[in-house]
């Protein structure tokens, strides 16, 4: 690592393979990155989607035991019925124990019928639907404030906002392929990843957030070689078409068949006939799959000869996302396909997707998750702040950027701060919004993304490290006053919660002090950096005297070295 | 897979790591302030990759193997973040001695 004449010569040969890759490692990164840390970050609290949804439903009753599935079926089924008498298809999906209520939506008769509802919402496509919860043993409806809870931030990962999801799809997708060509070219680009697998220089700069985006990015790599990959192969279909395009409608059908299931309904027979009890089709499901096997039960036409039962798998069972399902005539009972297998190519797909989504795993396997998930969000994170630490040194003048340098060092500072400001601000939100307001979950994700602009515009009109400092700090504070916020508006206050035992809430509020812990280090930190100083600063002063006097005592004098103005030791070529 | 499962898995990767840790140079520095000699370091590389090796043989003799493996890349990501932050927390408190 000796400066000496042989690194000049070899800054005069061409580039190697490890320059390359860093260039493009650092130029997909650096495109890419602001909206990647977005996905990352709500692809992480994603893993808990779940958990934060119930959060934000504090009307909902704290996890109980769960009843048998095949009455809590039944009930909710009749309960649909008697508010929509002809229903040609609802779907229930059954309580699990990470998710303690059940959830239904069907088909609504046309307007004027009975049953149809005032306000329902429609479908794109046509065809009004309701939905709705139920207490798991009684089936008597809930109600919970109107939000979308922790789907908001599954959605958004994959989705963004404000736009169709196609684009939002496209969007990500695109961001995903650059991340994939940045974990590859910064594997070459790693050197010594072995032998630097332990390595990190505290208090050093640039190679401080260097070592840290390093560590966070090989201890990770398995996880964030397949989140990425694994996304990309969700949407594959979406992004590789040409397949699937040069098959006829009915293979292209029978193809995505193999992939989700979607059985609609027949043509009514006009006769009617008595469905049987939906508790014995559970019960078969739960003989083949297993007790708590059955996550769904779909029933089309019911009440018609024609009617169906279809019950799904659980999905927590098993890793790939291949459809398992059973289909029964509803009126005799009889089975009428069984599908517990796809073709290889389908399986492949769907274990990727399962592996994505992750909603297999139990419960320290889900931590985990989440842990590697947020550590891949810093590695992000550091990645787009090693940008400027490392240019920052380089500036000629410090106090005037250059336009790129201000644009990247602002959008920093919007992305990663801004983004947790934002996504406490839901939580916000959603406990101080009117119960009864108009469009109140659609302004809960508003709150989202104005806190977000807010963020950036400060960002924009505060110099750069007080904007970090001062952000930071208000994410710390949004996120450890939440437990009070809840305690004062809801019926859920944290030491009831401790009391209890009702671990969805608890862990939710010692989760979201933790990272306000987290945050309030970060700006602890940045508050107290003082950038290393510079002598040769002195001999860039002198340009900007009006007098073009050339102050001989401030120039370097040839026995001193020109301080490191970062110049990379030769074997580090990040 | 059950707590205790994933509790020997932990335990065996944080034993892997900080044995591999214990036979490469710079930890050596830090943890014991004097490199060890080839045939040591080897012995400790050795260990640690042996540790990996019976955390994967746990892994694959889970009931369902393709969860063990998952979990298993989960516990390794763990452990060795949790050996690196013991080295950067032994070499900060360590100094002010």
């Amino acid at each position: 690592m000796s400066k000496t004449p042989t690194k000049a010569k070899a800054q005069a040969a061409p580039r190697g393979i490890r320059q390359t890759m860093s260039d493009l490692h650092i130029w997909t990164g650096l495109l890419a990155g602001w909206i990647l840390y977005a996905m990352f970050l709500t692809g992480t609290v994603s893993y808990f989607r779940e958990e934060i949804s119930r959060y934000m439903r504090p009307e909902l009753p704290a996890a109980q035991a769960l009843p048998d599935a095949g009455q809590t079926a039944e009930r909710v089924a009749a309960s649909i019925l008697r508010q929509a008498p002809g229903t040609p298809q609802m779907r229930i999906t059954l309580p699990t124990p990470r998710n303690p209520t059940a959830s239904a939506f069907w088909r609504l008769p046309a307007d004027g019928q009975p049953g149809a509802e005032a306000g329902a919402r429609r479908r794109r496509g046509g065809g009004a639907f309701g939905e709705g919860l139920f207490d798991a043993a009684t089936a008597e409806r809930l109600h919970a404030r109107a939000t979308t809870g922790g789907d908001f931030f599954f959605r958004f990962h994959f989705n963004l906002h404000y736009m169709p999801p196609l684009w939002g799809r496209w969007i990500a997708g695109l961001c995903a392929m650059f991340m994939l060509v940045a974990i590859v070219s910064g594997v070459i680009t790693h050197k010594k990843i072995f032998i630097d697998f332990f390595t990190f220089r505290w208090g050093k700069g640039q190679r401080s957030w260097l070592d840290a985006h390093n560590a966070l990015s090989v201890f990770g790599l398995p996880f964030h070689f397949m989140i990425t990959w694994s996304g990309l192969i969700t949407l594959m279909l979406m992004y590789m078409p040409w397949g699937l395009q040069s098959m006829a409608p009915p293979e292209r059908a029978a193809v995505r068949a193999e992939m989700r299931s979607f059985i609609p309904p027949e043509q009514p027979a006009g006769r009617a006939a008595p469905l049987r009890p939906l508790a014995d089709f559970v019960q078969q499901g739960e003989q083949r799959w297993g007790a708590g096997g059955v996550g769904a039960v779909q029933v089309n036409l019911a009440g018609d000869a024609n009617a169906r039962v279809i019950v799904t798998r659980q999905q927590a069972q098993r890793i790939a996302t291949t459809p398992h399902y059973l289909v029964f005539d509803g009126t005799t009972g009889q089975m009428l396909q069984a599908k517990d297998a796809s073709g290889p190519a389908a399986t492949t797909q769907g274990v990727l997707y399962g592996l994505h989504l992750g909603r297999f795993a139990d419960i320290v396997t889900r931590w985990l998750y989440f842990l590697v998930s947020l550590a891949g969000t810093a590695m992000v994170g550091t990645g787009l702040v090693l940008w400027t630490v490392k240019r920052r040194a380089r500036l000629p003048d410090p106090d005037r950027p250059y336009f790129g340098f201000r644009l990247v060092e602002r959008l920093n500072i919007a992305a990663i701060a801004g983004l947790s400001l934002g996504m406490a601000g839901m939580l916000w939100a959603n406990r101080l919004l009117p119960l009864e307001m108009a469009q109140r979950a659609a302004w809960e994700v508003h709150a989202v993304f104005i806190l977000w602009a807010a963020a950036l515009a400060w960002a924009l009109l505060r110099p750069a490290k007080r904007a970090w400092v001062e952000l930071l700090w208000l994410a710390a504070a949004a996120l450890a006053l939440l437990p009070l916020l809840t305690a004062l508006t809801t019926e859920r206050p944290f030491w009831r919660s401790l009391m209890d035992g009702d671990w969805v809430f608890a862990g939710m509020e010692l989760s979201l002090l933790a990272l306000a812990a987290l945050h309030a280090a970060l700006a602890w930190r940045t508050q107290r950096h003082q950038p290393r100083q510079r002598p040769a600063r002195k001999a860039a002063d002198a340009p900007r005297r009006p007098a073009p006097v050339a102050p001989a005592s401030v120039t370097p004098t040839p026995a001193e070295p020109v301080p490191a103005l970062a110049t990379l030791p030769a074997g580090e070529s990040a | 897979m059950t707590p205790a499962w994933h509790l020997l898995m932990f335990t065996l990767c944080l034993g892997a790591f900080a044995a591999l840790a214990l036979g490469m140079e710079r930890p050596q520095e830090t943890l014991l302030q004097r490199p060890l000699g080839v045939a040591a370091s080897r012995a400790w590389r050795l260990a640690g990759w042996g540790l990996l090796a019976a955390a994967l043989w746990l892994a694959l003799a889970a009931p369902g193997w393709t969860r063990g493996l998952v979990a298993l890349s989960g516990h390794t990501s763990a452990a060795a973040a949790l050996v690196l932050l013991a080295l950067v927390l032994r070499e900060r408190w360590g100094a002010t001695r």
